[in-house]
């Protein structure tokens, strides 16, 4: 469903994306990680044909983003990093919106609006307009937007971010319901333990460059720990004036 | 109070940072066809303008502190009073009127003067405490529109209505209803010269279509599976649905002919140059030279078919269906 080979992306001298092979299949739920800067939202910028590939193919849902952007809207659906919402229509406009746009007919759209906003617990707040939300009613309006084309490929960037324990778990359920009817979900996040809960297999990036492509159950150990080895070690500095002993 | 101080130099230079509203006068259509060519008549509209900047000028500093941080720092009571009778003195809008009183006086300090920069300073503050429409509320009660394109229109038109261009359009076509109902006869001359005006007062919005959509909007316009034009097109239907009540009382084809004008000729600077706006501001315009354009293409179609043929409205459709095909390619 999600295949790219030599995928690569410059800007100047800088090459944010270096030779991406990866293939993701139908039904698959991808945890693309990396530290910030690493490469992960070029490259889902680059699959969803928002940027063009310096070099390299891709073929996403079995069109190339770079020369069918547009029929290749209509087959996904996006969570992007800033959400895309409009301050100016409300929760349930937005889903409405979604809806027109996607050509879903109006009751139908009626109904899965009404049932996503159930689901997500975003009923009280449906009239409510982007800019007065906190920014997990935010996050789910963006995440129902995704869900309500029932696209055939989920790109979704950072989407435990923020959001309630509860709620956490509930789109944790709605994904996994998705990806076992075909549905490929293509997710960043920074949240390793409920990656290693959702995820099918993991891509891990560094600078740029793949370090590790398998199924979650290949890991030699646990996904943090990996992630720790390949990616970035973490080093904790001790600040010499916190405390209160201390002036 | 080295702390108090502390904040009010920072508010300082948060409000000059924010000085937006009289910067974006500058590149406003409205202001410069009323600078340049209504000299003296231009007071009239000026002051409506001063009306309607009121509201967002007079706005309390200590408002730009955000709510859940001010509780949260460290100050005494003492320190707190201080910034609260001192924060109010960064706002040029309390001197302006504190000096406009003085000056209406005839600059003599007396009893009741200074009863009255006390009254004008206590409305001002109290302006001040009114809620930025910003939730729900009566103007955010768009209507529908047909088609798939419906809630982008609904939002483009609460867009315009949050803008400070859209208000003195209004007072202006409510102006001069009251004047057709209730004054003498007005000459044929003066009802096409307001209709530039109210088009010429909303136009500067059309060089920045999408200055109000924030970055959030931006990237969702990019995903969705829509084209250009059709962006374009819920753009300039909710800017038409806005204007075109505002033109009954006046000449309602011939603005609407200069309504599709000032839409075609800002389509360039909307895509070529996007300007960000922000709400409860006069709209800033593109380039200097983009005003004089649109402002020219106005005057000529609202001229063309108001003294001369009607055939000038079709012509003026056939510009802006040519001018949302040609920029709704960029997008």
């Amino acid at each position: 469903m999600i295949s790219c080979r030599n995928l690569t992306r410059r800007f100047g001298d800088f090459t944010a994306v270096n030779n991406l092979t990866l293939e993701v299949g139908a039904g698959a739920i991808c945890a693309f990680l990396g530290p910030n800067g690493a490469g992960k939202s070029t490259t889902v910028k680059m699959l969803t044909g928002l940027l063009p590939a310096t070099s390299g193919e891709a073929s996403v849902a079995g069109l190339n983003p770079a020369s069918n952007a547009l029929e290749l809207k209509r087959r996904i659906g996006v969570l992007p990093e800033d959400l895309g919402l409009f301050d100016d229509l409300t929760v349930e406009e937005h889903l409405l919106l979604t809806g027109d746009i996607y050509g879903v007919p109006r009751a139908e759209t009626h109904a899965r609006t009404t049932q996503l906003l159930h689901a997500l617990s975003l009923e009280h707040g449906r009239r409510t307009f982007a800019a007065a939300c906190s920014h997990g009613m935010r996050k789910k309006t963006a995440f129902a937007m995704a869900l309500l084309p029932n696209p055939r490929v989920l790109f979704l960037d950072e989407p435990f971010e923020a959001v309630d324990p509860v709620t956490a778990k509930i789109m944790r359920e709605l994904l996994q319901s998705v990806a076992r009817h075909g549905v490929t979900v293509f997710l960043t996040s920074h949240i390793l333990s409920m990656v290693e809960r959702i995820a099918t297999q993991i891509v891990m990036i560094r600078k740029g460059q793949m370090v590790w492509n398998s199924s979650v159950t290949e890991l030699p150990q646990s996904l943090e720990d990996h992630y720790f080895d390949l990616v970035e070690t973490p080093v904790v500095e001790e600040l010499e004036w916190l405390g209160p002993s201390r002036s | 109070m080295a702390r108090a101080v502390t904040l009010l130099r920072a508010l300082a230079t948060a409000y000059k940072r924010d000085w937006t509203a009289l910067q974006s006068l500058a590149g406003n259509n409205f202001f410069l066809l009323t600078a340049l060519l209504l000299q003296r008549a231009g007071v009239f509209v000026y002051l409506i303008a001063g009306l309607v900047m009121l509201f967002p000028l007079s706005t309390d500093p200590l408002r730009k502190i955000p709510p859940s941080r001010l509780p949260l720092w460290p100050l005494s009571r003492r320190e707190w009073w201080l910034l609260r009778i001192a924060s109010p003195w960064i706002n040029p809008m309390t001197w302006g009127i504190a000096a406009l009183a003085i000056w209406g006086a005839g600059r003599t300090l007396t009893f009741q003067l200074w009863a009255m920069i006390a009254g004008l300073f206590l409305a001002a503050f109290l302006i001040s405490s009114l809620p930025l429409p910003r939730g729900g509320g009566f103007f955010r009660r768009v209507p529908n529109f047909p088609g798939p394109l419906n809630q982008l229109m609904r939002k483009n038109l609460r867009e315009i209505l949050a803008t400070l261009d859209f208000y003195c359009a209004l007072i202006l076509s409510a102006a001069m209803l009251a004047f057709r109902i209730f004054g003498p006869p007005m000459p044929r001359e003066a009802l096409m010269a307001m209709t530039v005006l109210v088009v010429g007062a909303l136009s500067s919005y059309a060089q920045c279509l999408f200055g109000l959509d924030g970055d959030g909007g931006l990237s969702r316009y990019r995903l969705l599976p829509v084209r250009g034009w059709q962006l374009l097109l819920a753009k300039d239907i909710a800017f038409l649905a806005a204007l075109i009540p505002l033109l009954l009382p006046l000449a309602p084809i011939a603005g609407l002919g200069g309504a599709l004008m000032a839409l075609a000729v800002g389509h360039a600077p909307t895509v070529g140059r996007p300007q960000e706006q922000s709400r409860w501001r006069f709209t800033t315009g593109g380039a200097l030279g983009n005003g004089i354009t649109q402002m020219i293409a106005i005057a000529m179609t609202v001229s063309g078919i108001f003294s001369t043929s009607l055939w000038f409205l079709p012509l003026a459709v056939v510009v802006w269906i040519g001018s949302v095909w040609w920029y709704g390619r960029a997008l």
